[in-house]
């Protein structure tokens, strides 16, 4: 089998994880396209830098129920939320897995839960760690563990969904945005869903539970079925439906292969090997990094960088230094600030990431973080690839730069006059 | 951020070499003068305690405890009763510069934040997703150049504004944006994907408005000779903004601007007070000074939101996500009034919300073709006479 090569691989690193790491590219440009994917898909480290001191449920309900103390719930969940928005930055910057935790962030804007509502840390803790194990695991197993997920269960009300008093919102989402997509259920079947979710709560100790006595028994009709369901035959039912596999298979189009509308054969063809494969991820990521849209040149340069993959995948791919006060303000006001989504819809993502505003925050921020003030010169051209200038543009950029570069100067400006080229936005 | 750093760096990316102005000086048009500041009430407002139906005895039946008092209100007309805490822009409609529209939503309102707000920015039917802004279809033809500017306030979206075909930009003010965009260069356009498109496309627009905002307003621009006259807050921070671009000469057919905290699920009186308190003393701030430059007659002031709440309190002394609202419309050029219908309230759909009896596509049709004397696109929905 023929071996990748360095620009193969170079799409290839770039695109499963969130920059091109010299030795990664190198690497991969020695092996052949399977290999590499087979040891991609294999990625299992569930190692995490150590993790910061959260409430525990017990507490923040404590301090819930007490009005002269209430307003500390939301003080304590921000600075608490700040502190796992540390936490994960500082993984994604140096884990040795990358591709596994470029599929945790893809679930985590699959299935939003921000702090903001929540107030729970502890729990988006947990409930990240669930993205985690099921990242490149099962998409059935991973719904249903949502579904009963305590940050879910707070986040779009579940927790108070009860029969006398039915709340529709994670019914809504979960049809609308989790599984099937607008168009293919009706209003009543939002109202039936609820009802069969209805007792679905947490528990003192911050468990999920089922609370039998807020539970509505009654006969519902979903998607042209009836029956006493509750909240896991309705998982059931949506499992069965084809839209849901769809509805992922979309999705991975936007984050794999183009900005564009998806193809329509080409979803469905993944939709088929998702759903005939029972849900599994590594699968439908199979098909997706073998498919000819892919590889294909017309969607070189053709996803813009998530402002994660930028900031992140800078200082994982070049020397600079990391700012002292880190980056996570910058994702904060760049739109990506993890555990901290817009809304239940996410991060948009594509081409909601380059707006007149924030070309300008992109590029200050790529400014401070390459500056002349953190990274003494010299430094940096010290530990910059030994290659011609060429080698480093074709490693940097997916595409041919914007600006006219003289690629015969200097590494450190050359590097620095690369990344400020619009072409780094894309990938 | 260092700015030695940062004129290094301009001088890195103005490799490209002599910049070239397409687009900018094309919109100088004089005649072209006619300002819309679109105002998003986000989260919902409710326009029944906005704009009150005093003589609809349901109105008292279904909200209890949430009611506005006849004697607190301030009388218009045909029963109709402005709430107090919009007292601050009474005035204008003694004036008759304040035009309410009553009734407008959709068919099949849709009770979701993100997907309502979607179908009122693009002019969609309910079950229709289009991808444009609805000025994307009058402003092309009214005029070239600069369509637009979104203030925000943390959410980068443009909403009405958003669309390939509008030269549209969304920034926090002018001040900031100035001192930021004068290191960005211009640089060619490339089709190469559809991705790198937009980039080039935005990096363009954002090149030119740039340049306009420096030649408008100054290069030592540093804050607004306005901001004292105005209250605190996100709104009022806005439409300070809009104030000194509109009154310095800045082109932009439309401004957009939001006040949020509409979405009263809960103890809505004090919530809601508020948000109607800082859009009352903001856009009464905004008219004074419109007026005192003669720029008043050039300006048409509307508001909008993605619902209105249901007619029913519910068991929070807040009201749910309901259907149609009451929009306020403002400026020298209004013909003071109330339009549209109010909704009845002996008739509710399966979620007990009111049956719209306005289409918003006839206010978009309105301003269209009596603002900026456009052909309509939404012909089918009629026009309301709010316009002199």
């Amino acid at each position: 089998m023929s071996v990748l090569g360095f620009s193969e691989a170079r799409h290839l690193v770039s695109r499963t994880g969130f920059s091109t790491e010299w030795n990664e590219v190198n690497r991969a440009s020695k092996l052949s396209s399977d290999q590499v994917i087979n040891s991609l898909l294999q990625q299992n480290n569930r190692r995490t830098p150590a993790v910061p001191t959260l409430s525990s449920w017990a507490r923040t309900k404590g301090l819930a129920n007490n009005p002269a103390r209430r307003k500390m719930v939301k003080r304590t969940a921000r600075q608490e939320g700040q502190r796992l928005q540390t936490w994960w930055i500082k993984h994604l910057l140096t884990t040795r897995t990358p591709f596994l935790e470029h599929m945790t962030l893809f679930w985590h804007n699959h299935f939003p839960s921000s702090i903001s509502k929540t107030k729970q840390a502890h729990f988006l803790y947990q409930q990240n760690t669930l993205f985690r194990q099921q990242a490149l695991g099962n998409f059935g197993v991973l719904l249903r563990a949502v579904a009963k997920d305590p940050a879910m269960l707070l986040y779009l009300d579940g927790y108070s969904n009860t029969k006398e008093k039915p709340n529709e919102n994670f019914s809504h989402e979960i049809l609308e945005l989790f599984t099937l997509g607008r168009g293919h259920y009706t209003q009543s079947d939002i109202q039936n869903a609820a009802r069969a979710f209805t007792g679905w709560t947490i528990n003192s100790q911050g468990k999920f539970t089922m609370d039998t006595t807020q539970h509505d028994t009654g006969v519902k009709t979903f998607l042209g079925q009836k029956g006493r369901f509750n909240g896991d035959d309705i998982i059931n039912i949506l499992l069965k439906h084809p839209r849901t596999a769809e509805t992922i298979a979309e999705k991975m189009w936007l984050e794999f292969i183009n900005t564009t509308q998806p193809n329509k054969s080409t979803i469905k063809q993944w939709a088929g090997v998702f759903r005939n494969s029972n849900y599994s991820i590594k699968q439908l990521l199979r098909a997706v990094l073998t498919s000819k849209a892919f590889w294909s040149q017309h969607n070189r340069g053709a996803l813009i960088k998530s402002p994660i993959h930028l900031a992140v995948g800078t200082l994982r791919t070049l020397p600079y230094k990391l700012p002292r006060q880190g980056i996570e303000h910058h994702l904060n006001i760049l739109g990506q600030g993890v555990f901290q989504h817009p809304s239940v819809n996410g991060w948009a993502g594509g081409k909601n990431w380059i707006t007149t505003q924030s070309i300008l925050l992109r590029a200050s921020l790529l400014n401070n973080i390459s500056g002349a003030r953190l990274n003494p010169y010299g430094d940096i051209a010290r530990q910059l690839p030994k290659a011609s200038g060429e080698r480093l543009q074709q490693w940097l950029l997916a595409t041919k730069p914007l600006n006219s570069i003289d690629l015969t100067q200097e590494k450190q400006r050359l590097v620095h006059q690369l990344i400020l080229d619009p072409a780094y936005q894309v990938y | 951020m260092n700015r030695r750093h940062f004129l290094k760096y301009s001088s890195l990316i103005s490799t490209v070499g002599a910049l070239p102005q397409i687009a900018f000086g094309a919109g100088k048009n004089q005649r072209q003068n006619k300002v819309l500041v679109l105002v998003e009430l986000k989260g919902g407002n409710d326009g029944f305690n906005s704009l009150v139906p005093y003589d609809d005895p349901l109105y008292y039946d279904y909200r209890g405890a949430l009611a506005l008092p006849k004697r607190n209100l301030i009388q218009l007309e045909k029963g109709r009763g402005l709430a107090p805490s919009l007292k601050a822009i009474a005035p204008l409609w003694n004036a008759g510069e304040m035009a309410w529209i009553e009734g407008v939503g959709y068919p099949q309102g849709i009770l979701s934040h993100f997907r309502s707000l979607n179908i009122w920015e693009t002019a969609s039917n309910a079950n229709q997703v289009l991808h444009n802004g609805w000025l994307s279809k009058v402003l092309p033809q009214y005029k070239k150049g600069l369509h637009g500017i979104a203030l925000n306030t943390g959410e980068i979206r443009l909403g009405p504004l958003d669309s390939t075909n509008l030269n549209s930009v969304t920034m926090r003010n002018p001040y900031s944006f100035l001192k930021q965009s004068q290191y960005i260069a211009d640089i060619p356009l490339s089709r190469q994907t559809s991705a790198i498109k937009h980039l080039t496309d935005k990096q363009h627009q954002l090149h030119d408005l740039g340049r306009q905002i420096e030649e408008r307003m100054g290069k030592t621009a540093s804050g607004s000779p306005y901001a004292s006259r105005f209250t605190k807050g996100k709104l009022a921070h806005s439409l300070t903004s809009v104030t000194d671009m509109i009154l310095s000469g800045v082109d932009a057919p439309v401004y957009k601007v939001t006040q949020s905290g509409f979405d009263t699920h809960a103890n809505q009186l004090d919530a809601q007070n508020n948000a109607l308190f800082q859009l009352a003393h903001g856009l009464n701030t905004f008219a004074t000074i419109m007026k005192q430059n003669n720029r008043w007659n050039d300006v048409l002031v509307v508001t909008y939101s993605e619902f209105g709440r249901r007619v029913k309190v519910n068991k929070s002394g807040g009201t749910d996500h309901g259907t149609a609202s009451a929009q306020m419309v403002l400026g020298g050029n209004v013909r003071g009034g109330i339009y549209g219908k109010h909704p009845n309230f002996n008739n509710l759909d399966a979620n007990e919300n009111v049956h719209h009896t306005t289409d918003f596509r006839s206010v978009y049709g309105s301003i269209a073709q009596q603002w900026w004397r456009q052909s309509n696109p939404w012909k089918p929905y009629g026009t309301l006479p709010f316009l002199k």
